[in-house]
């Protein structure tokens, strides 16, 4: 779950979304006579380049280009010529891949298995996180700073350390709560999910409440003092004035959450070594992983790039029913 | 090549640093790189007075340090080495995109049931027309020259690094106040089993996530899950009535609670030995290290018994992990690499410097000979372990051979032994379905597979 590029288009089209995207009025319009525009446009022009050309190099290098790359390797197949050990060559096969996606069981079974896991972890994580967040923003709280920091800390550390340092916690031969592992199969086929979906909860919890924190910021003054002329106490004002401001923010961490938990990865990978209730196909990045060891590049790039499909196809669902719950 | 991991988390750590970088660096080019295999004749030495560069990348701790002797002695053959993660936790991914792009270097460390996938990538190199490899190929067991050659007159693949031949670890202590010997055949493991379990101890683990492990033990009974036609097509038979014995020997035990099921070399099996609930862990050389380093509790307690065989009197083995050093097809200098192959893996000062520094149990025969393998471990009761792991050694059955999709097939094996230890499938079905996934794998790379 660290896989956050996602976030800055995503931030863009949710802020699109609350302002409706009307382009900006264009400036120049009917000002001026015609002939000075293209002496101005060039020297802009230079400008626009020289402030783009980092971004979109970059962009291009390290998106475009590979997922370009994915998309291609996608449409190939291998053929084999000389027996046992023959040589291959690549070549087009169309949606050969595709096809071998669609009927792929494992790897629909994963996409099931992180839908489950969404049910399980998200509504308790931004339930968290918004409390939190009010807490810190209400002025009853002592301390916020240091409540703040403290919930944000798990975040900071490498997600990979914290499943090694939960996964010891879980595992009873290792864990120093031999009365609660030994009573509870925490990494059994049963409650491994709910074991993991703690985990990812225990590092992204403060990084969704800071999300929510810095909307409840934003909100003017003005409006909470007014509810409190009108006689409204701490929770009235949480409920009918800070949770309806920050509800974009809230669309925007469930956004970050349907992408992190389709690209869960570190957490369950980890889990393999204590427990044998996660294989190695556990979460549809896995399957990724596993398939691009085999070495199949691609059928590997072919599921990429329905996983990214699946992505693209729920986050924007959200978005929807999000977008039209908080007009409504 | 377990030995070698400081510990399973860490290996995961390093496995997911690796992926990402790997990933990252997905772009390269779609030329394979230049030939497939070198042909025999074409290993001619440098002409004299070139000085030759070669690259080196293993995962062995402290392998510099062979390199360096090397280095000091042939000033006109230089090695450059570089220390790497272990090929299942990221290298063969990496190692699988250098071939793609066709930036291998020249030497590379390969485990033996990794040497297919590679060869059918067109990335290996035939040395078998290297002189050197020629004349000291021999030093080598024979179950190690038919692995490297993939049963091919004269061919060689690789130099055959370390080995894995099974043994049994027991605690004799526990053994010896309980009045036991340590099993001769299975049958008596199963007995014993039973009578382990009503002290309130259990014999052993299944450890479901080391399928290589349950490998070595199909192997021990003389299943051949991967076999070559005459017209070069491969066969998968991972349910034969040897690997179903095999299977049904251990779901009996599962069923019984008489083993444990854990994930074994790791921290989680290293706490259970420590904590004295498991009696013996059927085991290869490398797991000596591994007991002795991470079960401290164990010191003076742990000894070494050959393998329990299937039948009375038998002398049957198998191997679990063991490596070979490669020289890749887009070597320019092959007969320099191999020269050198030969001489890391296969020189006493070479093989001593290995088994100081790296703890490996060399795969060449003369291994017996070195001072290092033949004295007594103070850990292990005072017992000589080697002499044991060498007679094992030797009982290794050579016809067994790899399949050219192995990553997949230990996923798949690795993935329903889990479920089989949760009571949600049978061993039998789990092999069952390896068989379908691994066939349908190899078809959709193109091989030819009946």
């Amino acid at each position: 779950m660290t896989n956050r590029e996602g976030a800055p288009a995503v931030a863009h089209a949710v802020e699109q979304h609350e302002t409706g995207a009307a382009p900006p009025p264009s400036r120049g319009r009917g000002r001026g006579p015609v002939p000075v525009r293209p002496r101005r446009r060039v020297r802009h022009g230079r400008a626009v380049v020289g402030f783009l050309a980092p971004f979109v190099v970059l962009f291009a290098a390290f998106y475009l280009v590979p997922i370009g790359y994915a998309v291609v390797e996608s449409l190939y197949t291998v053929t084999r010529v000389g027996g046992t050990f023959g040589r291959a060559t690549e070549v087009f096969g169309g949606f050969v891949q595709y096809a071998a996606v669609f009927s792929n069981g494992p790897f629909w079974a994963s996409i099931g298995r992180v839908l489950v896991f969404f049910v399980i972890s998200i509504p308790l994580q931004l339930g968290l996180a918004l409390v939190f967040a009010l807490l810190l923003d209400s002025p009853v709280l002592r301390g916020a700073r240091f409540f703040r920091l403290a919930f944000f800390v798990p975040y900071a550390v490498p997600g990979v350390i914290a499943a090694i340092m939960w996964g010891f916690l879980y595992a009873p031969t290792l864990s120093p709560f031999t009365l609660l592992t030994t009573s509870f199969d925490l990494l059994g086929p049963d409650l491994v999910i709910f074991s993991i979906a703690n985990i990812v909860n225990w590092i992204f919890t403060g990084y969704n409440m800071l999300i929510i924190y810095a909307a409840l910021q934003a909100i003017p003054p003005e409006l909470t003092e007014a509810a409190r002329m009108d006689g409204a106490g701490q929770w009235r004002i949480a409920w009918s004035v800070k949770i309806p401001m920050v509800a974009p923010a809230l669309g925007l961490t469930g956004v970050f959450s349907i992408i992190g938990t389709l690209q869960l990865f570190n957490e369950p990978l980890v889990m393999r070594s204590v427990s044998s209730a996660v294989g190695s196909d556990y979460t549809p990045n896995m399957v990724v992983h596993a398939t691009a060891n085999i070495p199949n590049y691609n059928l590997a790039a072919a599921f990429s790039v329905v996983l990214a499909l699946v992505t693209c196809v729920l986050s924007f669902t959200f978005l929807k029913i999000a977008g039209r719950r908080t007009l409504s | 090549m377990r030995n070698h991991r400081p510990g399973r988390l860490l290996a995961v750590t390093a496995a997911v640093v690796t992926t990402v970088a790997v990933t990252a660096a997905c772009g390269g080019g779609g030329d394979p790189g230049p030939g497939g295999t070198t042909a025999a004749g074409a290993c001619e030495p440098a002409p004299p007075g070139t000085k030759v560069e070669l690259t080196f990348t293993s995962w062995v701790p402290g392998m510099q340090k062979t390199v360096d002797l090397w280095n000091q002695n042939n000033p006109d053959i230089q090695v450059k080495y570089t220390e790497v993660v272990g090929g299942n936790d990221g290298t063969y991914q990496a190692y699988a995109n250098q071939i793609k792009a066709g930036t291998t270097g020249d030497l590379g460390m390969i485990e033996f049931d990794n040497l297919p996938s590679f060869r059918l990538q067109n990335g290996l190199a035939d040395i078998g027309g290297c002189q050197p490899v020629a004349e000291g190929i021999d030093g080598y067991p024979e179950w190690t020259r038919t692995q490297v050659s993939f049963g091919e007159e004269g061919a060689v693949y690789g130099v055959p690094q370390d080995v894995g031949p099974l043994a049994l670890y027991y605690r004799k202590d526990l053994y010896d106040a309980a009045g036991l010997k340590p099993p001769a055949t299975w049958d008596e493991y199963a007995q014993q089993a039973a009578q382990i379990q009503a002290q309130g101890g259990l014999i052993g683990n299944f450890m479901p996530d080391q399928p290589a492990w349950f490998t070595a033990l199909a192997w021990q009974n003389g299943a051949r899950w991967f076999t070559v036609g005459d017209d070069g097509t491969w066969k998968v038979d991972m349910t034969d009535p040897k690997t179903l014995q095999v299977a049904e020997f251990w779901q009996k035990l599962i069923d019984a609670e008489q083993v444990n099921t854990i994930p074994g070399i790791g921290d989680v099996e290293w706490q259970a030995l420590d904590a004295g609930q498991e009696w013996t862990l059927i085991g290869a050389p490398w797991t000596a290290k591994l007991i002795e380093t991470n079960v401290p509790s164990g010191n003076g307690k742990w000894a070494v018994a050959p393998l329990p065989q299937w039948s009375a009197g038998g002398t049957a083995g198998g191997s679990w992990g063991g490596s070979t050093t490669v020289v890749w097809a887009g070597s320019a200098h092959p007969y320099e690499a191999a020269k050198f192959a030969m001489w890391a893996f296969g020189d006493p000062a070479a093989l001593a410097l290995n088994n100081e520094n790296g703890g490996q149990f060399p795969a060449h025969t003369g291994q017996t000979d070195l001072p290092a393998l033949s004295e007594p471990s103070a850990y292990f009761g005072g017992q000589v372990i080697w002499t044991e792991f060498a007679k094992a050694n030797d009982q290794v059955d050579p016809s067994f051979a790899w399949g050219p999709t192995m990553t997949d097939t230990y996923d798949t094996l690795s993935n329903g032994f889990g479920q089989a230890v949760n009571g949600q499938a049978k061993l039998a079905d789990v092999l069952g379905d390896a068989q379908a996934r691994t066939i349908e794998t190899m078809k959709a790379q193109a091989i030819q597979v009946g």
